[in-house]
């Protein structure tokens, strides 16, 4: 079986509680990303499958490592994934989260955005806001919201994952220019129950540090963001009795257990 | 519409014997016959407050067209009364007893306050 390691540490997951995504720059080769330089746009379920893909990508290990952290033994590793590519200048898209935002306390999908080249302000990054992923709502009713304080453009170098839960609230951001940006879209889920087996010092489990208030963030709404950092956290630890609800993960399961994946 | 292309030409009028007519009267002349459209300015406040700080903010614009411009984090204006001086009218108030009260579910961007103007106030 292949054997993935975890990478993050409890101050790590306490900041993806908070933030709801990771970035890893750059990590995937430039010789790897260069092959993705033809990819048409669409569904890409047969190069999702290629060994090339497998092993640069999906099952890199600081990739890989994450999803290992965050969703614990044997997850499940896609067999399918889409290439969003850009190659005119748009407005951009409106705000929106997928499916059913998958509300819940839960981390049970994590969707992640890989980059096979450098994209600036100009390109039409991917935004995201930073802890929406806590907000429970309608993707169609959050299409008129503009420009929001704290707003992130991904603005990241070739070879760039980011790993996010779900739920953010995220869009392709303006592009100005005809230049070719590609973001290729795909999901791990989680298989096994939720425990603290990411990278530890002590047994003992810490609690929560908070984090930040995200700069649109009301006062009310930083205490119920708190509140609802501690549960993930405890969730995601294995202390909290609380039912997750995050149902919407098992309408898109397109991915095997990391047991059956054969690298080559 | 008659009404307000009167009072130009009475401004005009005054403004060419003084010798001080422009371009600029031009334009407003063109404003004034160009049929009125309605602007909608979108701005969340972090208070139902009108002097609370902005969160987000989205501006409708019929009248320019779609074309992509970079994201900004410079709110138009520091809170809703700001924009009400500068000649937006309110349409739609937050109504306290929409938002639910939770301890821990935050939902949608709050305060919403819905406000418009004319292109003739422009």
């Amino acid at each position: 079986m292949i054997d993935i390691q975890p990478t993050m540490d409890d101050s790590q997951v306490m900041d993806f509680v908070s933030r709801g995504s990771v970035v890893l720059e750059g990590v995937v080769s430039d010789e790897f990303s260069r092959q993705c330089e033809t990819l048409p746009g669409g569904r890409i379920a047969e190069f999702a499958c290629t060994p090339g893909f497998r092993e640069e990508v999906l099952l890199h290990p600081e990739v890989a490592g994450v999803a290992r952290s965050l969703l614990g033994r044997n997850f499940f590793i896609p067999i399918t994934a889409h290439h969003h590519l850009y190659e005119e200048a748009h407005p951009g898209q409106t705000w929106h989260s997928d499916g059913l935002s998958e509300y819940g306390y839960g981390v049970n999908h994590l969707q992640c955005y890989y980059y096979p080249q450098d994209v600036t302000l100009e390109d039409g990054p991917t935004m995201v806001l930073p802890g929406s992923h806590h907000r429970l709502v309608d993707r169609e009713a959050i299409a008129h919201y503009g420009d929001i304080l704290g707003q992130a453009s991904l603005t990241v170098p070739a070879g760039t994952v980011v790993l996010t839960h779900y739920g953010i609230w995220h869009k392709a951001g303006p592009k100005l220019n005809a230049k070719r940006r590609g973001m290729i879209k795909f999901s791990y889920f989680r298989n096994s129950s939720p425990k603290r087996d990411w990278l530890i010092e002590s047994e003992e489990i810490p609690p929560y540090a908070n984090r930040e208030r995200h700069p649109y963030v009301t006062e009310v709404e930083s205490y119920r963001d708190l509140a609802r950092r501690q549960r993930t956290w405890n969730w995601l630890c294995g202390v909290d009795t609380t039912p997750d609800v995050s149902h919407g993960a098992k309408l898109f399961i397109n991915a095997r257990p990391l047991s059956e994946i054969v690298k080559k | 519409m008659e009404t307000t292309v009167k009072g130009w030409l009475d401004e005009s009028r005054k403004k060419l014997q003084a010798g001080n007519f422009t371009e600029a009267d031009l334009q407003r002349l063109e404003v004034l016959l160009t049929k009125p459209r309605q602007m909608v300015l979108y701005l969340y406040s972090k208070s139902t407050s009108m002097r609370s700080a902005i969160a987000s903010w989205a501006l409708y614009d019929p009248t320019v067209s779609y074309k992509p411009t970079l994201p900004s984090q410079d709110a138009p204006y520091d809170s809703v009364i700001e924009a009400v001086n500068d000649g937006w009218r309110i349409v739609q108030f937050p109504r306290a007893e929409l938002y639910q009260f939770s301890d821990v579910d935050n939902a949608y961007l709050g305060y919403e306050f819905i406000l418009e103007k004319s292109t003739l106030d422009l």
